[in-house]
């Protein structure tokens, strides 16, 4: 009785506090294990929602992932109604969100890079061709390094990772074709499906020893696909200094978000998941919202590499014009990756 | 009845338990050579292991190995001491033979791996001693505790501490002062454990495990929503590589041993003098007789607590150090649970070094090679799918441990809490 008297006292405030935003909208994102602050992936998603706060009025909650095991648990801790629409962020949580969405069809889902066959009515999939975009970095690699060796390596492996790693790889050997050079790529070969991977996105030292290892190979520009893992290969390349070895972003602009080393960054793999979650939220609030998928690519802004910033000099006009004239071929289909 | 006889039988037991333990490894080396020339023996080419790098003043040409007479030279010597095990071997060289046949095997499987490829020899060495590093360092901290019979399940959110608190530290006052709190932070953990433990008796594993998750949990905030938007305090200096004068020079192992940072060497240097002070003082065999047993200890006068308390307290601090590790000798910033786990594999270096501060470095040396090595097998595209490459580090040290070491025994307290009469 005690307890019970105790409970409601204080599930009175409980509640009016979760009224209290007020705001007619909520969104929630449930993180990866890379967690909010990742300087990638789930960071990028989470300025989607925090653009749409200030823009559309909304209020955003998160709730991280620390490990694989929260996925399912977190999700059903947002459930019963405090979210108007939640998205949860990768591919690892496609299981959990499917299970959560099929129990709760009233619920309104949306998950990045994740594509459901077939589709749910309430959950809508944000994919992106970021092989296209990791073509022209795989190309511009190719024109800038000094060895003829550039290498890659990745997360886990999963088709959300390896997709960087096909388009930069594809992107390195047209480049071959085109000039009759030998560049070569380590780390990954489309082929197999093999290749090199931390198999987690968390020990940021493992990006270093990764690098390093790359690095004695006689890589110079290394693609690390690994979210905050990546942050490692660039104190690594931090320390050699950038003649000896660059390394290319992956999810966002890694030169603004890690800006103490930003000068390391040839460029940056760009997944705009922040413009989809904004056009998601957008979408669910006008409620013309559905289940599918929508798909960001070079042509629609959804994909793209980052300026060059401080390369900007260094790198080739000649090469930057090819470039421009890849990100045409790709838009109007003359460009096919992977000659698929 | 006689006497005589009573005194014979244990021998002869010992005798039939040695001979089988004899047979079984001569077995073991004969179907290894059998699998080596199976399933490897098919490898065309060379294979090319690059000693020197770009920048070395000795530069060393290329270790070229034809790879498939390598094969069968390897296999035929393992088939070698595996019969000569099998038939007549003595015990004193069964761990002899079956270590340097395990080793045939993994250089046969090397060669085949790089046939017809190449890679950079010195620098796979090089990454062995750093990614040994933090779990020497693990394994170091733990020996210390459990020697003194304290369970450090904590050794995970002590460097998990050392590597938040070096960054935070590194970060405003500089390297030296960042180094200098993350060895007090991981004291004051150790303390913390220790007065859980010896003064109110807690289950140990329990104060462990809860200390791992404070941290943690305190860590990955402050990570999220401090570090976030400050970044200025998530951005600490990396101590560099120290080269020693004349000995980095010398080829292959002059860049693993003396081209490595402060960490390496500090690590070696600690393994040197916990060994000696441990087992070769006086105040070494105090520690470890409260370890075995705490109440003739405590007879002879030894003051059971404050030994404790002091030696888990040490092992914080070398935690702490092996835990400044990761962000000022490797990345200078930190990330929610940066250390992913490496606590608990060096807490297993203890177990497989047999409580001995130098067998949990071979341990965390045998961890740092099959890590690095399964890198280079992941670039050379042979055949194994990656995550049966991730997984060789743990089978390796499985299997190491178990053939090689054998038997471990943990101090005859471990884990038990002391209640002064």
């Amino acid at each position: 009785m005690q307890f019970h008297r105790t409970f409601r006292r204080l599930s009175l405030p409980l509640a009016l506090f979760l009224a209290a935003p007020a705001s007619a909208f909520t969104a929630c994102q449930i993180t990866d294990t890379g967690g909010i602050d990742d300087n990638s992936f789930n960071q990028t998603a989470w300025r989607g929602v925090l653009d749409a706060e200030d823009q559309l009025g909304v209020s955003g909650r998160y709730l991280e992932s620390e490990a694989e095991t929260d996925y399912e648990a977190n999700i059903n801790s947002l459930l019963g109604g405090a979210c108007d629409i939640i998205f949860t962020i990768g591919f690892l949580l496609g299981d959990a969100t499917q299970s959560a969405a099929e129990a709760n069809p009233d619920q309104m889902f949306s998950i990045v890079d994740f594509a459901y066959d077939p589709p749910l009515p309430n959950v809508l999939g944000q994919v992106y061709a970021t092989d296209q975009a990791a073509f022209l970095a795989g190309y511009l690699a190719a024109g800038m390094t000094q060895t003829g060796i550039l290498g890659t390596f990745g997360g886990i492996n999963i088709p959300p990772v390896t997709v960087f790693m096909d388009g930069f790889v594809y992107g390195a050997e047209y480049y071959n074709d085109r000039h009759g050079t030998d560049v070569t790529v380590l780390g990954w070969s489309p082929e197999t499906r093999e290749g090199l991977f931390t198999n987690n996105f968390e020990s940021l030292d493992d990006g270093r020893a990764f690098a390093q290892n790359l690095y004695d190979e006689g890589a110079d520009i290394v693609l690390p696909v690994a979210g905050p893992v990546g942050l490692g290969s660039a104190a690594l390349a931090n320390e050699l200094g950038v003649d000896e070895l660059m390394i290319i972003g992956v999810d966002a602009d890694l030169y603004e978000t890690d800006p103490e080393r930003g000068h390391v960054y040839l460029t940056s793999v760009v997944k705009r998941m922040d413009a989809t979650v904004y056009q998601v939220i957008e979408r669910a609030m006008a409620g013309d919202f559905s289940g599918g998928v929508i798909t960001g690519t070079l042509e629609n802004g959804g994909v793209d590499i980052a300026p060059l910033h401080d390369f900007e000099a260094a790198v080739p006009a000649e090469l930057m014009a090819e470039l421009d004239e890849i990100r045409a071929g790709i838009t109007d289909g003359s460009i096919m990756i992977g000659g698929q | 009845m006689n006497g005589a006889e009573t005194l014979q039988r244990p021998n002869a037991a010992i005798d039939l338990g040695a001979r089988r333990r004899t047979r079984i490894v001569g077995a073991i080396l004969i179907l290894l050579a059998a699998f080596v020339v199976v399933v490897l023996g098919d490898a065309p080419g060379d294979a090319t292991f690059r000693l020197s790098r770009p920048r070395d003043v000795w530069v060393l040409p290329d270790l070229i190995v034809p790879a498939q007479p390598f094969i069968y030279i390897a296999a035929a010597l393992t088939a070698f001491l595996g019969a000569r095990q099998f038939l007549r071997g003595g015990g004193r060289w069964t761990t002899l033979s079956l270590g340097l046949g395990l080793g045939l095997g993994v250089l046969a499987f090397l060669v085949w791996a790089t046939a017809g490829n190449a890679f950079s020899l010195t620098g796979m060495l090089q990454a062995t001693m750093v990614r040994a590093v933090p779990i020497a360092l693990g394994g170091l901290a733990a020996v210390m505790c459990e020697r003194v019979a304290v369970v450090n399940i904590a050794v995970e959110g002590m460097l998990l501490a050392g590597a938040f608190t070096g960054a935070l530290m590194g970060s405003v006052v500089g390297g030296w002062g960042g180094l200098l709190s993350a060895v007090v932070i991981g004291g004051l953990f150790g303390f913390i454990l220790a007065a859980l433990v010896v003064t109110y008796r807690m289950d140990q594993i329990i104060a462990g495990v809860v200390i791992n998750l404070f941290v943690l949990g305190l860590t990955s905030y402050v990570s999220s929503q401090v570090f976030a938007e400050m970044r200025h305090l998530n951005n600490a200096p990396v101590f560099r590589a120290i080269d020693i004068p004349l000995l980095s020079d010398i080829p292959v192992i002059g860049p693993m041993l003396f081209q490595q940072n402060i960490f390496v060497y500090g690590a070696l240097i600690m393994v040197a003098v916990s060994t000696y002070y441990l087992f070769h003082t006086r105040n070494g065999l105090r520690a470890r007789a409260v370890g075995e047993h705490p109440r003739a200890a405590d007879t002879l006068g030894i003051d059971v607590y404050r030994t404790r308390y002091l030696h888990v307290t040490i092992g914080g601090m070398i935690a702490g150090f092996g835990g400044a590790w990761f962000t000022l000798g490797s990345v200078g910033r930190f990330d929610e649970n940066m250390t992913g786990g490496r606590g608990f594999i060096g807490l297993a270096a203890m177990v497989f070094g047999r409580w001995h501060p130098v067998g949990a470095l071979m341990a965390a040396l045998v961890f740092g090679f099959t890590d690095s090595l399964q890198q280079k097998l992941a670039l050379l595209q042979t055949p194994i799918p990656s995550e049966f490459l991730a997984m060789a580090p743990y089978v390796a040290t499985i299997v190491v441990v178990a053939g090689l070491i054998g038997r471990a025994r943990p101090p005859a307290a471990d884990g038990k809490p002391y209640v002064k009469e």
